[in-house]
């Protein structure tokens, strides 16, 4: 397993309040390849996101992230943009789920987007609980995510944690 | 102990459990569509691949499609059907009904039960009195499929207490509507919301129906409503039906209770953007509509069909409407075909098509071009769910829509409800 990285620096896209999965991933492209629907995701938010995200990159959500549908292939084309984590001011209860089990990390701010505009160099670190806005100086702590989810993470994912962990199910709590 | 507690201490093997706590638990049931199970047999097909443990537990609803319009729709329904005999899952074929009602019409989703799907209306089998959960298809693929397990979060409860009469052409959809915009869209995410309250206890069981249903927009994880009498009665009723497992809370007193009064309420009409936008009737009176439909997640219930009648029989729609009847289930079918309610609404211009999901997300049907209008029972109206992002869907109870089918634009029905008669 590599070396199981919680903290990370990079540019921010901002985007508004509840957006739902259909903007990661319209139902017409569900059936596509990765390489293909990664090309939209939330395009109609933000032309530019998928033509211009960069690996690293950190997303910046508002209130209620992912909320509709439950599909987690929506988590998975967010990650195959290859930023390197979510923040939101709140994700819906299915989409943080999703996140963990697919792979992504993430963390919620309760006022993320108030504190950060597009471009602003930001460093989140998922473990720690940290939300700082390198370009303003604007920091938050809040409550890191369990240890169960953190170990989903570190092992890449729930179906990776199952095989990796006999005891996965005993060790939950 | 509340009723969700309840059931995943059971299903966990533990004492006692409270909000916060992380539990696995055993499932009873995971149910998936035609284009959930699709991806979630891809998951498991390519990461996991052992022999399912306990297929039973495996319920695929095909409800999008009753039948499909494309080639490549077609391949997907081929792979899922092939999916679900090689590994030996059940299967509800095109034209069974919409994926919720089938499974609690078919005794599948039971009191006491963990119900999962990746649907997001999922939370509306706690209807019955089960605990029932939206997951992602990773959790179905990794967990429920090879160990008949899943991973939960033990929800904090909020308590939604409704009392009041309802005055005539007011419906109990009517205040599902307006509760979303009271409570607000992602106002209680996570949250288990237990709806009690003399209003929600004197409803039969597809009238409740309409609560949980629309958790998932709220933000929340579940919603329940306590079984009762009317829960057994209901499930008793059903092929397989069982009480056996029934669950009821400790009746604990609860920190954060939402009372309201539906005594005054107005129809309701939900307009685009969002389910939560939420306005009396009188708001959007008088919008032209080139479609009605009684349908959907929420809809294609006996009781819309009963409403719709008492609007529609001895007139016809307006010439510029078309009227989708989606029933729920094939149960609906028969039963409205007994009624004589298949008779007086084709009579009066409706099309009765099979039973499914209905235009919910256009996979056979009901797409609109820029401009056109839709006022339907359907749970959903983010821009572009139908057709254009220029087309508009207006959601209200099946007195409404049938009222807006036979003038033209939305309608008050009230003015077709006679006074002192309640809903029925």
């Amino acid at each position: 397993m590599s070396e199981f990285v919680t903290r990370f620096e990079g540019r921010c896209w901002k985007f508004g309040a509840n957006i739902p999965t259909d903007a990661l991933v319209k139902s017409a492209y569900v059936f596509d390849p990765m390489e293909e629907i990664v090309k939209h995701v939330l395009e109609d938010h933000n032309p530019r996101f998928p033509l211009e995200v960069q690996p690293g990159d950190i997303v910046v959500a508002g209130h209620h992230f992912g909320q509709s549908s439950g599909r987690a292939i929506a988590a998975k084309a967010l990650k195959a943009t290859g930023i390197g984590c979510v923040v939101s001011n709140a994700f819906s209860r299915t989409f943080s789920r999703n996140v963990f089990e697919i792979g992504l990390p993430s963390l919620e701010v309760p006022d993320a987007t108030e504190l950060v505009e597009d471009g602003h160099h930001l460093v989140v670190d998922i473990a720690e609980g940290l939300f700082r806005n390198e370009t303003t100086g604007a920091e938050r702590r809040v409550p890191p995510a369990s240890p169960f989810l953190l170990r989903m993470l570190e092992a890449g994912g729930l179906i990776a944690l199952t095989q990796s962990d006999p005891n996965w199910a005993e060790t939950a709590r | 102990m509340n009723l969700v507690e309840k059931i995943l201490a059971r299903a966990s093997g533990r004492e006692s459990v409270s909000a916060g706590d992380v539990v696995v638990a055993e499932v009873d049931r995971l149910v998936m569509h035609d284009l959930s199970a699709y991806l979630t047999g891809k998951v498991y097909d390519e990461r996991v691949g052992v022999d399912l443990p306990y297929p039973d537990r495996v319920v695929t609803v095909f409800d999008h499609h009753f039948s499909p319009p494309t080639e490549q729709q077609a391949d997907v329904l081929n792979r899922n059907r092939e999916w679900a005999k090689r590994r030996g899952t059940q299967l509800f074929d095109c034209g069974s009904g919409n994926i919720h009602n089938v499974l609690v019409q078919h005794g599948l989703a039971l009191p006491g039960q963990i119900v999962v799907g990746s649907d997001s209306h999922t939370p509306v089998h706690g209807a019955v009195g089960a605990l029932a959960v939206a997951l992602g298809n990773d959790s179905h693929a990794g967990t429920v499929m090879p160990f008949g397990k899943a991973w939960f979060r033990v929800p904090e409860l909020v308590q939604i207490e409704l009392s009041g009469q309802l005055r005539p052409g007011t419906t109990p959809r009517d205040v599902a509507l307006w509760l979303v915009k009271e409570l607000g869209e992602g106002s209680v995410i996570y949250k288990a919301l237990e709806f009690t309250g003399p209003f929600i206890k004197g409803l039969g069981f597809w009238d409740r129906w309409l609560f949980p249903v629309l958790c998932v927009d709220l933000g929340a994880k579940c919603g329940y409503i306590e079984p009762d009498e009317v829960t057994r009665a209901f499930v008793e009723s059903l092929p397989n039906g069982s009480v056996d497992g029934i669950v009821n809370g400790d009746g604990d007193p609860v920190e954060d209770v939402r009372r309201f009064d539906v005594s005054d309420l107005p129809p309701q009409v939900a307009a685009p953007p969002t389910v939560g936008n939420v306005h009396p009737v009188d708001d959007v009176v008088g919008t032209p509509v080139q479609w009605a439909e009684l349908g959907g997640h929420g809809g294609g219930r006996l009781e819309d069909f009963v409403l719709a009648a008492r609007v529609l029989r001895g007139r016809r729609i307006h010439p510029d409407v078309k009227l989708n009847l989606v029933p729920g289930n094939r149960e609906v079918f028969r039963r409205a075909l007994e009624l004589g309610l298949v008779a007086d609404l084709h009579e009066a211009g409706g099309t009765w098509f099979p039973p499914s999901t209905g235009s919910n997300q256009t996979a056979n049907m009901g797409a609109m071009s820029a401009g056109e209008a839709m006022i339907s029972t359907h749970s959903r109206n983010f821009p572009g769910r139908n057709g254009s992002t220029e087309a508009s869907m207006y959601l209200a109870s099946a007195l409404t829509v049938a009222a807006s089918a036979v003038a033209g634009r939305i309608t008050d029905p009230r003015r077709h409800v006679s006074e002192g008669k309640p809903h029925e």
